[in-house]
């Protein structure tokens, strides 16, 4: 969103950049040639910073199918010298795993980055997972930013370290880095770097079980051992201030640190450790730089992963000196840090009397939730809505059937007023637990739902695995052939990407066909009565049955297509909420005892017509 | 401006326009030559939850959110969102106020959504500057720049960025025809601000 190019604007100029603009900047400054990721909040704009200005640079930026196959792409360009990068969120990193843990053994030689965006809070994610761990898990070097400028730096410094060391670089950042805007200086260009050359060479590329990974283990190890030394030069770890008073951080949890002991007025007597590298923790850097600390504190977000690091270390040098952070309940192991948090532990540690001002404003009102509704005119809540209504059909309760779903927008049905996923787990588990719970011995019809881009993602091997198992199930396909959720991406169903890659788009329906499940069918959801006859009479027949609810995202549709908002006739409105509490739209509104749909909001799809008995919702008269 | 940090809230709904607002505060205070931060907070769904981006101008500052109590402005784009972040503005601080009214929806259906009445009273103990923002927007010529308007507003305000540079930035960010129609909706929330305080 930035109005200069963040990617084309000179070396030495100073931008107002989000963090994950300032990795994109970075990483092309360190010459990537290979970037590609699965979106996922807070990383997806490092990719889609490229693509959208990286037009012309001749690097490969595209999506992929899901984490696991891009950063194996990433790893086969970087085993050839080219430098190479590969995006995802924390779950992300769970789904390429697999390759992940094992590339270490086979080492690179160009550059290869992965990063990784963790988010505590968590503000989008499912689980408030600290990667730290995983870079230990997979023996990866980590480093981790604590500003946009950082995270520039960081991301050029990453394909340094990697080249040097011959291993992967996790950037591992959270999502007030990502997500972060402050100025950041931009440097210098490096040609992008290709294809140099790759040889045979089993005992660094084959890992069936051979001897030679014994070996290879071995130099995973002692190629981590330099990589403090390697990394001295880039300044990664640095020492602020002086005094008895020692605080350990790193990340973004640095920034409130800062804030926090400048307004207590600690400056003179706190020295401030900020660690960049994060694995393996720069123990000769921490051992020189703590001696006459009294006490010190740690601050950091998520898990005591530098704390108990540090216990170790202290112990073993033989050094007693107390170590205040969340493992004795001085900062809490749940949730996101912010200021006030930090500023409040670091009073209280160091028994500094706060110099708050005035209490905040408490408002009179009480103010209820917003819980994140399906989109006006979303194609999802249509097919929900026929999904309940050919329950109803058949006799059956919505409490009666399990509606397994899966993750994608249409995870937000778990509100009001559609109520209609039991669960949403992990991409593509919709419909092996739908089979699982078969399995256990569950008899009567059971739902999985699932989205077009989670399903290329991850749902192929559970259909494979449901209709090679002979598990009757009702899999929908919500079709809305986006990556609607992060912000609008390419599916493999397209015949172009965003940047303007000419392919091969696959067709789910004809996937469906080749797996081989029972019944398939294509319905329009916006064909209400169609898609409640279909979704009834496939829900209780036997074996695998399929149907692909296909309608363009709204917010896309609506870019392309004119759009005839509804009004509320005032007059005959009797103020029954029939509308609102039927669908959930949230272009109506209640406003002096009356409906009222917002006309700009309003996507014209005629849903709430068909609810009021009053006949008060029309069209807009021209 | 002193040396002293700005901060300021954005409080809306997701669709609204704040994180735009935000990145042409943050990119005109940077060519203004002030540091910068900002961070946001966003629901899960693109659309239509509760927004906050925190936008920090001057000073020497490190975090990009801030917390209870620290904002010098509360601007907020519906009134709902601007009585439920209240609690971030400081004592004698500014609210500048879209008078724009979006319930929760299902709040709506079981009543607990407050009024448009009560907010505005709420918001009248603190002297909220409410905007007839919809209006202005509407006679610059788009419905959707309210966050413009809100902008020229906090400008008038709070003189904090030259206009040219305001100016500049909003049409380096919203290209084209729009960009032209938001610049109009800027000047004429400046102009409202000067003529009706
Ligand atoms: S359903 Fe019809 S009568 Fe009832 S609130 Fe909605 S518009 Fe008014
Ligand atoms: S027609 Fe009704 S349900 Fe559809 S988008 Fe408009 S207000 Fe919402």
């Amino acid at each position: 969103m930035s109005s200069l190019n963040p990617l084309k604007a000179l070396p030495g100029t100073k931008l107002a950049l989000m963090g994950n603009e300032a990795i994109a900047r970075g990483a092309v400054e360190a010459g990537v040639y290979v970037v590609t990721g699965y979106p996922g909040t807070p990383s997806s704009e490092v990719i889609m910073t490229i693509q959208r200005y990286g037009g012309d640079l001749g690097i490969y930026v595209e999506w992929a199918v899901n984490e696991r196959v891009a950063f194996e792409i990433a790893l086969g360009a970087a085993i050839s010298g080219a430098r190479a990068l590969a995006t995802m969120k924390a779950p992300g990193l769970n789904v390429a795993s697999d390759p992940v843990i094992s590339a270490a053994y086979s080492g690179v030689d160009g550059g290869l980055v992965i990063l990784v965006a963790d988010d505590p809070g968590p503000h989008t994610t499912q689980t408030e997972q600290d990667d730290r761990w995983f870079a230990k898990l997979a023996k990866l070097p980590t480093i981790s930013p604590s500003s946009p400028q950082e995270a520039k730096d960081y991301a050029r410094v990453a394909f340094e370290i990697s080249e040097e060391l011959m291993l992967p670089v996790m950037l591992l950042t959270t999502t007030r880095v990502n997500h972060a805007v402050g100025e950041v200086i931009l440097g210098e260009f490096k040609e992008p770097r290709r294809y140099k050359g790759f040889k045979r060479d089993p005992p660094r590329y084959v890992r069936a079980g051979m001897k030679w990974n014994l070996e290879r283990h071995k130099w995973v190890d002692q190629q981590l051992s330099r990589v403090e030394e390697v990394t001295g030069k880039h300044g990664l770890n640095r020492v602020e201030g002086s005094g008895d008073l020692c605080i350990v951080t790193g990340g973004a949890a640095y920034n409130y640190v800062v804030e926090a002991v400048e307004s207590l007025g600690l400056s003179g007597m706190t020295r401030i450790l900020k660690l960049g590298l994060i694995h393996p923790l720069p123990a000769r850097f921490i051992l020189e730089n703590i001696e006459g600390c009294r006490k010190i504190l740690v601050v950091e977000e998520l898990d005591p992963f530098i704390e108990e690091e540090l216990a170790k270390m202290l112990y073993r040098a033989g050094l007693h000196i107390e170590i205040l952070g969340k493992h004795a309940g001085w900062l809490p192991f749940e949730g996101e840090l912010n200021p006030v948090i930090v500023r409040e532990f670091i009073a209280r540690a160091t028994g500094v009397r706060e110099t708050g001002g005035a209490e905040p404003v408490k408002p009179g009102v009480e103010i209820p939730e917003r819980p994140p509704p399906l989109c006006p005119g979303c194609p999802h809540r249509f097919t929900f809505i026929a999904l309940r209504s050919a329950l109803l059909r058949n006799g059956f309760k919505p409490s009666d059937i399990p509606v397994f779903g899966d993750i994608g927008c249409y995870a937000l049905s778990v509100n009001p007023p559609l109520n209609s996923i039991w669960t949403e787990h992990s991409m593509g588990a919709s419909i092996s637990m739908a089979m699982g719970l078969k399995i256990a011995g569950f008899e009567k019809p059971v739902v999985a739902v699932i989205g077009d881009s989670t399903f290329f993602h991850a749902g192929i091997p559970s259909l494979i695995e449901a209709v090679h198992k002979r598990v009757d199930m009702l899999v929908l396909i919500l079709d809305n052939d986006i990556v609607a959720m992060t912000g609008h991406q390419s599916t493999p169903a397209w015949s172009r990407t965003e940047t303007g890659r000419e392919t091969r788009g696959i067709s789910i329906l004809e996937l469906v066909k080749a797996i081989g499940v029972d019944n398939v069918a294509v319905v329009d959801p916006y064909n209400l009565k169609e898609a409640e006859r279909i979704i009834g009479e496939y829900l209780v027949r036997k074996g695998v049955n399929v149907v692909i609810a296909k309608h363009p995202c709204a917010l896309e549709e609506r870019r392309t297509k004119h759009v005839e908002p509804y009004v509320v006739d005032a007059e005959k409105c009797t103020g029954c909420r029939a509308c609102i509490a039927s669908t959930g739209c949230p272009a109506i509104i209640m406003v002096e005892g009356k409906a009222y749909i917002i006309e700009e909001d309003c996507n014209g799809c005629g849903l709430c017509v068909r609810y009021c008995q009053y006949n008060a919702i029309v069209r807009r008269e021209r | 401006m002193s040396n002293k940090v700005f901060n300021i809230l954005i409080a809306g709904i997701g669709g609204q326009g704040g994180l735009t607002l935000s990145r042409i505060l943050a990119e005109a205070a940077v060519k203004t030559g002030f540091s910068v931060k900002t961070g946001e907070t966003l629901g899960m769904a693109q659309r239509y939850g509760s927004v906050v981006s925190f936008v920090r101008i001057g000073g020497n500052t490190y975090s990009p959110i801030f917390g209870s109590g620290e904002a010098d402005v509360l601007l907020g784009l519906e009134l709902t969102e601007s009585v439920r972040n209240m609690r971030y503005l400081r004592h004698r601080g500014l609210i500048i106020v879209a008078d724009e009214y979006r319930p929760p929806s299902m709040a709506s259906i079981t009543g607990r959504a407050p009024s448009r009445s009560v907010l505005l009273a709420e918001l009248a103990r603190y002297n909220a500057v409410v905007v007839p923002a919809r209006k202005i927007a509407v006679e610059a010529g788009n419905p959707r720049a309210l966050n413009m308007v809100l902008l020229g507003v906090l400008n008038a305000a709070t003189n904090i960025l030259p206009h040219h540079v305001v100016e500049d930035t909003i049409r380096s960010i919203i290209r084209g025809e729009a960009g032209e129609k938001s610049v109009r909706a800027y000047y004429e929330g400046h102009k409202w601000f000067k003529n009706h305080r």
